[in-house]
């Protein structure tokens, strides 16, 4: 049967995951340095929106890459998409309670 | 190429003398199957049970209510009755029954396949089941639990000294087998079909189940981190439910609901694949709408996702965040609205016949339309403020648990009884049910509406004089209803032993679960079926007519 | 086809190792667990998601508070441990590689260097955890070491020191408690309100934080600890929970690798290795987001940052 080929042979090889998994550390190392410079000055929250970014970026190439993503069908992306999707329906719903809430007269 | 009848030919077997019942006799024949057909029978009898029990504490329930005074049960003992009601009645039997009775028994039957994708996690499932079950009964035996199902904290993290824990950990450990039945649904729906069976051929059954598993597998995890956080702040006396130290009790309310909101579509939308069935059945007419209905049932599992703070328009949600809910929480009830037209249009010129099954579908439809609408009621802010906390509610949720997912519990049950047991129940026993069922039910929660209205308060042991009569009215129905529920245990288990003999397909309805024996063998088709046909396909060619079907001699 | 070869087909052709009864072909069962696999871990997204939701619920309402507290987690040993876990990843992916080639020696090494990566995790949160015991920073009153008095060597009522004091960066700024401190009841501990009043100065408090961290107008360095103490119960609860699930992968590895060790993959059967690959990745993406959310959030304030 020639069909395990198909659909889970990935192209990438030795090189390729070595390539991958220095990305995965020098993102690590970045966020690191990063994190220690004050970014706030350009615009608040810009840290944690850099650190954030590097940890998603560092994500998909293990979605990619080592989980073979970028090799399977439309389902999978779908589920992994989706996945997150309804992660940040969790996130979106319940924030806009918290965000949207008046604070309060409290006695000093 | 096989036709119907062919492959109907090769695959019926009258009569069998080995199907899935006899293939083995011994007790590790059973409590090790791997056949999803024993599983469905073990989930039968367990989920019954269950609901059994939480039966009788719906029974404590009105029997006290009879009175204005908490003379029966007082408060304490009340709350614990009530949510123990609750818990056992949403946990261990709306959520599970028809997915984990009569899905794992007919979605591999109705796409042809041999088994579900996994059948060993299908039996890990009953047994986390079982565990969850034994884990919460123990609960219970111990003293019990008064949170209310709905566990709020800080009641229930910090001031309550009943058993929260161990029930709580047994609704954790009872999620996982919710989850391992969506996961087995969706994998078996995707790789399993037999050849021909494109997704637009399949019964809406399996839609509704698909849509389901999907619920299952996205909401579950959340009540399970919420019930985590909320065993450990009980344990460590400190948490983020906390007010005292800045926490917030609404974000409890905020999680708890994330999951239990889309739960109740949980419970709902295979009610609704069994009525999309029993309608085009027993109107012996193709389903009207088969794409609406399909696309309805999973937009119904993704709107549910996004409603859930209209049940916190009170709890100090920000209103802003309850408008976005409360219009969210309309659009939801649009994809329910639109299954109700297709299926009063399959009715339309349909060859009604009136058994059973039609009974409880028919009832479904009326009664769920209340419920449904009254979630209208509830789901504007301004009438919400009125109305929530009070009997509005919980006769709104009973007409769509009870009037939606029992109904269709109860008829998906006796229209595949002869499918499942081959044997055939006493019609004349099963109608009589089925109205003393309506009637109960009807005469139960309906004063509850009014009750509601007038502002009587749920969850009270204890109410003014004035709303005496109403009660009275709702025992009496309660009274009726049990009765009604409680036959069915009889007559179909009389049918088990002395029914006639069920024939493969004592109704010729089209499904391909009807093209092999009754019972079926363990490996469901003794030919691997190639279908050609499209669903519900009542036409001539096929070699069914539009006729009355067959009268079955009580 | 007829029925008769219907009917005798599959009686008849080569039955693939690990070919399970329900399934056609290996095709039908690699699609069926890949497709099972994904959907668990989408719930798992949404298990840890529930998490990551109350961390975003207070971080947004208590920031300097959740600065405060990440500023006393070591980003070193987090960052290590990222990179440990990057590490495993990789071998992980490998030990995938190699089983599709059917190379048994190399999958097994590279199990065990996996198994190897995911302990030395676990040993540094062990070591973290420990620290945190040691210092008062376990959220649970009685779960922290109970010193009676001040000062060096107060060790009656400890029961697990290390020898090793882990480095702390901001012990260079200020100490979370001053440092002549008993904790006779072993209870959180915290009285450090510099990053309070940083913000005040700087005017970047929520409306919120203005009044949840002041009493009478001025910082309540009570109110101002039970908030880090929120922090700190988020951070055993996320940290915990993927500590978890590392001990389940590992105990996932130990089947694997014994399946591996008895040459059990090949280029036709590997999809448990496969799937088995893909919930460590998944625990791995957990931390990947965890370490910086918890560990690197205030660090900019440490070096003369603030706006």
């Amino acid at each position: 049967m020639s069909n395990h080929e198909e659909h889970t042979e990935v192209h990438i090889g030795l090189r390729g995951y070595f390539a991958v998994f220095m990305i995965l550390v020098v993102g690590t190392i970045l966020t690191y340095l990063t994190s220690q410079m004050d970014l706030d000055i350009v615009f608040p929250g810009a840290n944690t929106l850099l650190a954030l970014g590097i940890a998603f970026t560092k994500m998909t190439f293990v979605i990619l890459y080592f989980m073979h993503v970028r090799w399977q069908g439309r389902l999978i992306w779908l589920t992994a998409l989706g996945s997150f999707f309804w992660i940040g329906i969790i996130f979106a719903f319940t924030m806009q309670d918290y965000l949207t809430r008046s604070v309060g007269n409290f006695p000093k | 190429m096989e036709s119907v009848t062919a492959v109907g030919e090769r695959n019926v077997v009258e009569n069998p003398t080995t199907n899935y019942l006899n293939n083995g006799y011994s007790i590790w024949s059973w409590l090790l199957t791997k056949d999803h057909k024993r599983i469905a029978v073990m989930y039968l009898i367990v989920v019954s049970v269950f609901f059994m029990i939480g039966g009788l504490y719906a029974g404590a329930i009105r029997l006290e209510l009879l009175t204005p005074q908490s003379d029966l049960l007082e408060s304490g003992i009340y709350n614990k009755v009530f949510t123990q009601h609750g818990v056992i009645m949403a946990f261990f039997f709306l959520i599970p029954a028809i997915p984990a009775i009569l899905g794992n028994f007919l979605i591999p039957l109705m796409i042809g396949a041999k088994d579900l994708a996994l059948p060993r996690i299908n039996l890990l499932s009953w047994y986390i089941y079982m565990i969850g079950g034994s884990l919460v009964l123990f609960a219970l035996i111990q003293g019990g639990i008064d949170t209310g199902w709905t566990f709020y904290t800080p009641y229930s993290s910090t001031f309550s000294n009943t058993y929260v824990l161990i029930a709580g950990l047994g609704i954790f450990v009872n999620g996982f087998s919710s989850i391992l039945t969506g996961l087995n649904f969706i994998v078996t729906i995707h790789t399993m079909r037999a050849p021909g069976i494109t997704w637009f051929r399949l019964p809406l059954f399996v839609w509704a189940h698909y849509a389901t598993s999907l619920v299952m597998i996205l909401g579950t995890p959340v009540i399970a981190i919420t019930i985590l956080l909320l065993a450990l702040e009980r344990v460590a006396h400190v948490g983020i439910f906390d007010p005292a130290i800045g926490g917030d009790p609404i974000l409890f309310q905020h999680l708890f609901w994330f999951y239990s909101h889309p739960a109740v579509y949980i419970m709902i939308l295979p009610s609704m694949g069994v009525i999309s069935e029993l309608i085009s059945n027993y109107s012996r007419k193709k389903i009207f709408g088969y794409e609406f209905i399909a696309f309805s049932s999973i937009a119904i599992a993704v709107f549910g996702f996004v409603v859930w703070g209209h049940h916190l328009f009170v709890s100090g949600q920000s209103p802003y965040a309850g408008m976005v809910f409360s219009f969210l929480t309309m659009v939801v009830a649009i994809p329910s609205a639109i299954k109700m037209f297709n299926w009063t249009a399959t009715l339309y010129k349909g060859s009604i016949s009136y058994d059973t099954p039609m009974l409880y579908a028919m009832g479904f439809m009326g009664l769920f339309l209340i419920g449904g609408l009254t979630g209208l009621f509830l789901g504007s802010m301004g009438l919400d403020v009125h109305l929530t906390d009070t009997y509005f509610v919980v006769a709104h949720f009973h007409y769509v648990m009870v009037g939606g997912t029992v109904l269709g519990y109860l008829g998906g049950i006796h229209a595949w009884w002869p499918k499942m047991f081959g044997r055939m129940y006493s019609e004349f026993w099963g109608k009589i049910s089925a109205m003393l069922v309506f009637i109960g039910f009807n005469l139960t929660f309906f004063p509850q509406f009014i009750l509601g209205y007038l502002g009587m308060p749920r969850r009270y042991a204890s109410y003014p004089p004035e709303f005496q009569v109403l009660n009275i009215f709702s025992s009496a129905g309660a009274s009726i209803l049990g009765v009604g529920l409680v036959l069915p245990v009889i007559y179909l288990t009389y049918s088990l032993f002395f029914g006639k003999k069920a024939p493969a397909n004592p109704f010729l309805l089209p499904g391909l679960e009807w093209r092999t024996s009754s019972p079926p063998p363990t490996e469901n088709f003794r030919v691997r079926p190639v279908v050609t046909w499209e669903a519900y396909d009542f036409g001539d060619e096929n070699g069914l007519d539009r006729t009355e079907a067959p009268k079955v001699q009580d | 086809m007829t029925t008769n070869a219907a009917e005798h087909a599959l009686e008849h052709h080569y039955h693939p190792p690990g070919l399970q009864h329900q399934f056609d072909d290996m095709k039908q069962q690699e699609e069926s667990v890949s497709i099972g696999m994904w959907m668990f871990l989408a719930q798992e997204i949404m298990f840890f998601g529930g998490l990551f939701t109350v961390y975003l619920v207070f971080r947004s309402r208590f920031p300097m508070a959740f600065a405060a507290g990440s500023n006393h987690l070591d980003a070193f040993w987090g960052g290590l441990n990222t990179l440990v876990l990057i590490v495993s990843s990789l071998t992980m992916a490998l030990t995938v590689y190699y089983a599709q080639r059917g190379d048994r020696m190399k999958q097994v090494i590279l199990i065990i260097l996996t198994m190897f990566f995911g302990t030395v995790f676990l040993g540094v949160k062990a070591i973290e955890y420990t620290d945190k015991y040691n210092h008062g920073l376990v959220p649970i009153s009685g779960w922290n070491k109970r010193t009676t008095d001040s000062g060096a060597g107060a060790k009656e009522h400890s029961s697990l020191v290390l020898p090793i004091e882990t480095r702390v960066e901001a012990s260079e700024a200020a100490p979370a408690i001053e440092a002549p401190h008993s904790n006779k009841r072993g209870e959180f501990q915290w009285t450090d309100v510099s990053l309070v009043k940083e913000a005040q100065e700087g005017g970047f408090l929520t409306e919120n934080e203005k009044i949840s961290y002041f009493s009478g107008g001025e910082i309540d360095a009570n109110k101002f600890r039970d908030k880090v103490q929120i922090f700190y119960w988020i951070y055993f609860a996320m940290t915990g929970l993927h500590a978890l699930h590392m001990v389940i992968g590992l105990a996932l590895m130990t089947w694997l690798l014994w399946k591996a060790f008895q040459g059990t993959f090949s280029a036709e059967y590997y999809s448990p290795v496969e799937m088995s690959g893909l919930y460590w990745h998944f625990v791995d993406i957990v931390w990947i987001f965890l370490f910086p959310l918890l560990y690197l959030l205030g660090r900019h304030f440490l070096h003369g940052g603030g706006h």
